[in-house]
């Protein structure tokens, strides 16, 4: 079957704007067999995501349009919303005897205490995982950390909301430009970013070749102010906002290597500079025993800039009637973080009763330099810590299935569950007053996502 | 709490603890849910004493009302097969009172709507009801249909009266009254069954802080409420529910219909003299749905809504 | 052609690595020679939306969130729409 010169050039274009996922590229359900106006297309997607134990729980929404304009121009746009809330571990560590804390907003450590003597409550329980709507959050309070518990605050919530958008068009025939620009607001983040991107097809449209540019600037304004790095836990001196700004430039060529196979791959290097730092999380210290003096924590830090380096590459081989996609990406960076991910979809097509699709995702990183689990007090203090379990070494494991049925002619329904599993290990040889406690718990989170998509 | 083992009340025990604000607290089991009388005393013993009269009322309507009892005056009227029941005196004012919620909730309040249990189980899996499962057992419901006459009860064959709605908020009634009748000058104490309460007076130097349960169910309350005299109840559903395909169904059923309502608030808390009040204008106005707070606004209620 | 597959994440040095993508950019470089490719009327296959490298761009928007926000490494895949302050 020969597709005609504008489908094919279609076809690659999209594959070279894949090379930017998100916003760039759209992708249509239905590939036109003839030449005239080419379909407009409306993607949406509901995410639950809930962690086990009393942890993160997230909803999200997000609606995308893709409208082609003509003369192989198109705009696209997105629109976020997300609500997320839970319990959020603040970097200190498990200890043998209880330990109190209080959330973000509170100005010492000692709040008004909420007394109580009883509580009026809703009857029944047990049941379901645990689940939070995230209304009503709990601010300047004391909490206690039971002996044994990784310490969690559970006022942690957040709403975003993040809306993009961009323009494609050809340069003659062999090339195209895209440009997008971007905003997201959260309570204690903003963020605006523009990005542009140019591709060139060579080689009969078997080769596309990109570049593309992403500048970003946030600013931070913490919940409760900006501690001072380093400095002790009680001390309450805090500032105000941040800015961290961020450019990543990227490189990449597709190429369709057989009737059945294409291959992309692609470089990418990002700069970031700026308030790079968690201003919630701490690091326990600990006495050369191992064992923590109440009140004995410090505010983490963390560079000012990083620098990191990633690598990707991504394949799809189509079998006649089912598709397998397998990728590899590798990333380094200044902070010494080392991650590599290998990830594999198989769609099997069920034909008209449509299609499922597994997918595994296997995730490995190493400790950032300057993580570490706790801190001797006596030792001397470090320039940059951090106790945060997300730089610490880990791996992480996906297992999920997708489920996705056209309807009609314009229209798919899909469904997907996943399972994420962090596991790591704490550190190789605790000191006496840290053994027997569990250091990283590691984590354990499901997602299930329902989406529509619309062609007009 | 199905599953568990509730040790029958023989074997029960009343241990005491203290609370902030000079109060001592004798907690139990009773009615299938953790009970505390709270006495203003710094004395353990004498907290025990004044408490006692509570428990003892407690677990008295338990043995009378609880629909898991082979014995109980519930479970007789139950097993009636259509036959009239002779009933005392307080379980026909109780009838009562359930004629009157169910009136003045258009409905929507029914004791005989228990048998939908048999088609919803809220394990948080994903099993929803077949509709003629819904259907069949939504025909064995009607409060219209029990039969009353002075001092009788016919519950029809294959219906079912299910007090659990009301017995708890009345059971703190009944304890409060039980432990003030013991003195002239009784103590101030709050009698909290399962999350009801009922406060007899403000403790000598300040009112009774009252936590309302944050939606996380952790120890740090949503709000705090202080309380002088009179009654709490909160109704809630969010922590038993069925999840299939994003949508979460509540466990509290529309007895009109057989499915969960819809939009219903994380919890409702109600204020009111009495705790019997108190609990079943939280119920029905949860089970309002979307409109619980309308509903509330409209009868002049003091209440609080998390949603 | 012998490609290294590091044994143990994170412990492997640089340069296995950089042999791996050395080949695969070689690879890729005969390619834009025009020695790699098909013939216009092969794409048949490649022609299905599903053939598409984001063919699930709201799967993989999801995906992306969820792991920057749990993972130390974040972007190599494309520009997202925005930064986030989750991590």
């Amino acid at each position: 079957m020969q597709l005609k010169p504008r489908a094919r050039r279609q076809q690659l274009a999209l594959a070279a704007l894949a090379l930017f996922g998100g916003s760039a590229a759209q992708a249509q359900s239905d590939l036109p067999a003839t030449e005239g106006n080419q379909p407009a297309v409306i993607d949406t997607g509901f995410l639950w995501y809930q962690e086990s134990n009393n942890r993160i729980t997230d909803a999200e929404v997000i609606v995308s349009a893709h409208q082609p304009l003509g003369g192989d121009t198109a705009w696209n746009g997105r629109l976020t919303i997300d609500a997320v809330c839970g319990g959020s571990p603040i970097g200190a560590l498990p200890s043998k005897s209880s330990q109190s804390f209080v959330t973000p907003t509170a100005t010492s450590l000692n709040p008004p205490v909420v007394v109580t003597q009883t509580t009026t409550s809703a009857s029944g329980g047990g049941g379901g995982l645990g689940v939070n709507l995230c209304t009503n959050p709990v601010q300047n309070q004391k909490y206690i950390v039971a002996p044994g518990q990784l310490p969690i605050d559970q006022s942690f919530h957040d709403q975003r909301i993040a809306l993009s958008g961009g323009y494609e068009a050809p340069i003659g025939t062999q090339s195209k430009f895209s440009a997008g620009a971007a905003l997201s607001h959260e309570l204690d983040f903003f963020s605006t970013s523009i990005n542009g991107l140019l591709s060139r097809d060579f080689n009969n449209r078997n080769t596309t070749l990109a570049a593309g540019l992403n500048l970003e600037a946030d600013k931070i304004s913490p919940v409760g102010g900006t501690p001072v790095p380093l400095s002790p836990y009680g001390a309450f001196e805090k500032g105000g906002n941040r800015n961290k700004n961020l450019q990543d430039a990227l490189l990449g060529v597709t190429q369709v290597v057989t009737r059945r196979w294409i291959t992309q791959a692609n470089v990418s290097y990002e700069h970031s500079s700026g308030y790079q730092t968690d201003p919630y999380k701490i690091v326990t210290q600990v006495d050369a025993l191992g064992n923590d003096a109440a009140g004995m924590y410090l505010y983490e830090s963390r560079p000012q800039t990083r620098n990191r380096l990633a690598l990707f590459w991504d394949n799809k081989y189509a079998f006649d009637n089912d598709v397998l996609q397998a990728s590899y990406r590798r990333t380094q960076d200044s902070w010494g973080v080392h991650t590599d991910t290998f990830e594999m979809h198989y769609r099997l097509s069920l034909g008209d009763y449509g299609y499922f699709e597994p997918h595994a995702r296997e995730y490995r990183q190493s400790a950032a330099d300057f993580f570490r689990f706790f801190l001797f007090q006596t030792a001397a203090q470090p320039a940059y810590v951090s106790a945060d379990p997300r730089l610490a070494a880990f791996t992480g494991q996906t297992f999920g299935l997708k489920y996705g049925l056209a309807l009609g002619k314009d229209g798919e329904f899909d469904v997907r569950a996943e399972r994420y599993t962090q596991r790591g290990a704490g550190p190789a040889n605790p000191p006496p007053g840290l053994q027997g406690l569990d250091l990283y718990p590691g984590m354990q989170a499901y997602l299930l996502q329902v989406g529509l998509r619309f062609t007009f | 709490m199905a599953g568990a083992r509730i040790p029958p009340i023989e074997e029960r025990s009343i241990s005491i603890e203290e609370r902030p604000g000079g109060v001592q607290a004798a907690c139990f089991l009773a009615m299938g849910c953790p009970c505390e009388i709270l006495v203003a005393s710094k004395d353990a013993a004498v907290a025990l004493h004044w408490a006692q009269a509570g428990v003892a009322e407690a677990w008295r309507i338990e043995r009378k009302f609880s629909r898991y009892r082979a014995d109980s005056a519930v479970a007789a009227c139950n097993a009636s097969a259509g036959q009239a029941v002779v009933i005392d005196a307080e379980t026909e004012r109780l009838l009562d009172y359930a004629a009157h919620c169910h009136e003045l909730s258009g409905g929507l309040f029914d004791i005989t709507s228990g048998v939908l249990r048999g088609a919803w189980h809220f394990d948080g899996s994903d099993r929803l009801p077949s509709a003629t499962a819904v259907e069949q057992l939504r025909a064995r419901i009607g409060f219209s249909r029990l039969v009353r006459t002075r001092g009788t009860l016919t519950v029809p064959a294959g219906m079912e009266i299910d007090l659990g709605g009301i017995a708890k908020e009345y059971a703190v009634d009944r304890a409060l009254e039980a432990m003030a009748a013991l003195d002239q000058t009784p103590p101030a104490f709050l009698v909290n069954f399962g999350g009801d309460l009922r406060a007899s007076g403000p403790l000598p130097a300040a009112p009774w802080k009252v936590g309302v349960e944050a939606p996380a169910r952790g120890p740090v309350p949503a709000l705090v409420l202080e309380l002088g005299r009179g009654a709490l109840a909160t109704s809630g559903d969010t922590h038993r529910y069925l999840l299939r395909e994003g949508k979460r169904y509540g466990h509290i059923l529309d007895p009109r219909t057989g499915w969960p309502v819809e939009n219903a608030p994380h919890s409702v808390t109600v204020a009111a003299a009495t705790c019997i009040e108190a609990g079943t204008l939280s119920t029905i106005a949860l089970l309002h749905g979307a409109a619980a707070e309308s509903f509330l606004e409209e009868l002049g209620v003091t209440y609080w809504c998390l949603r | 052609m012998q490609i290294d597959a590091p044994a143990v994440a994170g412990r492997s040095r640089m340069i296995p690595r950089l042999r791996l993508f050395a080949v695969v950019g070689a690879a890729l470089l005969l390619g834009a020679c025009g020695l790699v490719g098909v013939k216009p009327w092969e794409r048949d296959l490649m022609a299905k939306p599903e053939m598409l490298l984001d063919a699930a761009p709201i799967d993989s928007a999801m995906d992306d969130h969820v792991y920057f926000s749990k993972e130390a490494a974040s972007g190599g895949k494309g520009f997202g729409g925005g930064g986030c302050g989750c991590n």
